[in-house]
């Protein structure tokens, strides 16, 4: 299926991403509810945004208990918003913390992928995140870790 | 002969071993489940009480669905005895099932603290949907609510009770509120946002009648005064469904006992869910964990042994959730192992609060508490658990965590963690849908 790739090396932190993600998903300019993250490296010399793999457990969608996570056409788990109670279980059962709850709204929320158009690749000025045909991965773990690794030896 | 399939129990794990045996068996089968209720899940009832869901939402396997796979069901009726020589199960109405191999799910029931009184009008359990009903039919708005216990499972219908403009009161025998839940400090902090938000807690009064008062009810304890109030809620505890087992052969200890097959000591005969001991993943040790979470997973697992499959389980992880007030508190794993390494976090400015536990450069549990609001909360809850979960040596991220706890994400992603846990799924291929699991043609 196609993914969302992300190369962190190509990040500028401009958080355009955030932006175009929030504005799809809930129709306002609103990082603090974008499924997709920007997080600082390094000292705030590199950024990487991050979200969700889709990965092949679906950890959020076994876990409710109502059935109200599923998987759309574009193979992305998505929330069924009728469906959700809002119980937050599917928070705690992503291990990966890309699993989000929206207290207005009191439901649950993730990377859908758009439902095959996703707003943050399109959004992004240096193709740091590209929609592909490719495995998932662990996009950020060897970027981070070389340049958290720095940091903490500086300290 | 098509292979027969036992279900007993219509819960979490009952119904996830059906839809897992249908999606992994070769030949069909024949699935026969006895559940004494519709099956529902006991998760979402809070929101059956406070009005956001209708009763038809809670329902997690209709007659419909069951008919599409193909179960031929006796709903309303109770197991009683199982004889696992013969294959052959009695419920409740004198009849019988015979079964070439059965899953034991038969969960767990409410106590209630016994004292005289506590089976009297206007004294309920919150455990099962007709449970719930009563509560629900007996709460009016500016009715004074009187939780007795103050555990996990009366914090998960405390939101309901206000929302449906009710006065609450909390009284616990404990010196302190969720004992089983979160630590000392986490407590206190729930319990002055509790008292900022107008709900009552009297701790370490041991309750010894509940009389009928004029128009309502009287709450007596062995020291300190009496508490009129409208209904009572009693949320002292839960009980595994074990005892129709006996003279079964099947092996009891807490719960039957079962290995990473989630199959008991009679090789015919699985259990899962609340009524299982399995392997807690972190501990490497025996446990029960009643958690929705354990229930689900243990009934896939099950199921997909009983289709043949060989599917070894690696242990549930203990995760707990609940909001209060708009407050998260969550915990998990080896939250309260007392040979763990702790560090801890505190804000000034907000009821923020963060646990580390520690066995080496492995995070082995962890408590986090904070504003449903702030972003992080929810972010980092999930990035808790997985390193839990993954065990994932940390190395010198540990000091990082040690000094710095509220920073969970640069240490769980540069630990290349999402790596670990990427290739790790349950049954050992991608889960399926809702809605996907193959039906009868």
């Amino acid at each position: 299926m196609r993914v969302l790739a992300i190369h962190p090396e190509k990040c500028t932190g401009c958080l355009r991403c955030e932006l175009a993600c929030s504005y799809v998903q809930t129709g306002e300019f609103q990082p603090a509810k974008s499924v997709i993250r920007v997080s600082p490296f390094e000292g705030h010399t590199s950024y990487a945004p991050y979200t969700c793999t889709q990965c092949a457990e679906g950890w959020c969608m076994t876990a409710c208990p109502v059935g109200a996570i599923t998987i759309n056409a574009a193979g992305a788990k998505d929330v069924l918003d009728d469906r959700c109670v809002g119980c937050k279980l599917c928070t705690i059962a992503c291990p990966y913390g890309t699993m989000f709850y929206d207290p207005g709204t009191r439901k649950a929320f993730k990377c859908n992928l758009c439902g095959g158009a996703p707003a943050c690749a399109e959004a992004c000025p240096t193709a740091a995140i590209t929609y592909e045909e490719t495995w998932t991965g662990d996009w950020l773990g060897d970027f981070a870790h070389e340049r958290t690794a720095r940091i903490l030896e500086i300290r | 002969m098509a292979q027969r399939h036992l279900i007993i129990g219509g819960g979490t794990a009952g119904i996830n071993a059906i839809r897992t045996i249908r999606e992994e068996e070769r030949e069909r089968s024949e699935i026969a489940l006895v559940a004494a209720e519709r099956p529902y899940s006991r998760m979402v009832l809070p929101y059956y009480l406070d009005r956001s869901i209708a009763e038809s939402h809670v329902y997690t396997a209709t007659p419909r669905v069951l008919a599409d796979w193909g179960v031929t069901s006796r709903i309303g009726r109770r197991a009683t005895a199982l004889d696992t020589q013969a294959g052959v199960c009695t419920l409740d109405d004198g009849t019988t099932l015979e079964y070439d191999d059965c899953l034991i799910a038969t969960g767990s029931s409410a106590v209630r603290a016994p004292v005289p009184g506590a089976d009297g009008r206007a004294v309920h359990s919150f455990w099962t949907l007709e449970e719930a009903r009563a509560v629900l039919a007996g709460i009016r708005p500016r009715s004074h609510v009187v939780l007795v216990g103050a555990g996990f499972i009366a914090f998960t219908i405390l939101n309901s009770i206000l929302s449906l403009g009710a006065r609450l009161t909390i009284v616990e025998v404990a010196p302190r509120i969720l004992p089983r839940m979160i630590d000392d400090t986490g407590a206190g902090l729930v319990a002055r946002w509790l008292a900022d938000h107008g709900v009552t807690v009297r701790t370490g009064v041991t309750l010894t009648r509940i009389e009928d008062a004029k128009g309502g009810k009287r709450l007596v304890f062995a020291s300190g005064a009496p508490l009129a109030c409208d209904l009572v809620i009693m949320a002292t505890g839960i009980t595994t469904n074990l005892e129709w087992l006996q003279g079964s052969g099947v092996g009891v200890n807490r719960g039957v006992v079962v290995d990473e097959h989630l199959r008991s000591s009679v090789p015919s005969v699985y259990a899962a869910g609340d009524v299982a001991e399995g392997r807690d993943r972190i501990s490497g040790e025996a446990a029960v964990h009643a958690i929705e979470p354990t229930a689900q997973e243990h009934g896939r697992v099950a199921g997909a042994n009983m289709a043949g499959k060989d599917v070894r389980y690696r242990g549930s992880v203990l995760i707990n959730i609940v909001e209060v007030c708009h407050l998260d508190v969550a915990s998990f794993g080896a939250w309260d192992d007392p040979k763990a390494e702790a560090a801890s976090g505190l804000m000034a400015d907000r009821p923020a609060y963060r646990k580390l536990l520690w066995r080496g450069d492995r995070l082995t549990g962890a408590i986090i508490l904070g504003p449903s609001s702030d972003i992080w909360t929810t972010n980092d809850v999930g990035m808790l658990k997985g390193l839990v979960q993954s065990g994932v040596a940390l190395g010198r991220f540990k000091a990082h965590l040690m000094a710095q706890p509220f920073d969970v994400k640069p240490a769980f992603i540069a630990s290349r963690t999402t790596s670990r846990l990427l290739d790790e799924t349950i049954l050992g291929r991608p889960a399926k849908a809702p809605g996907d699991t193959p039906v009868a043609v």
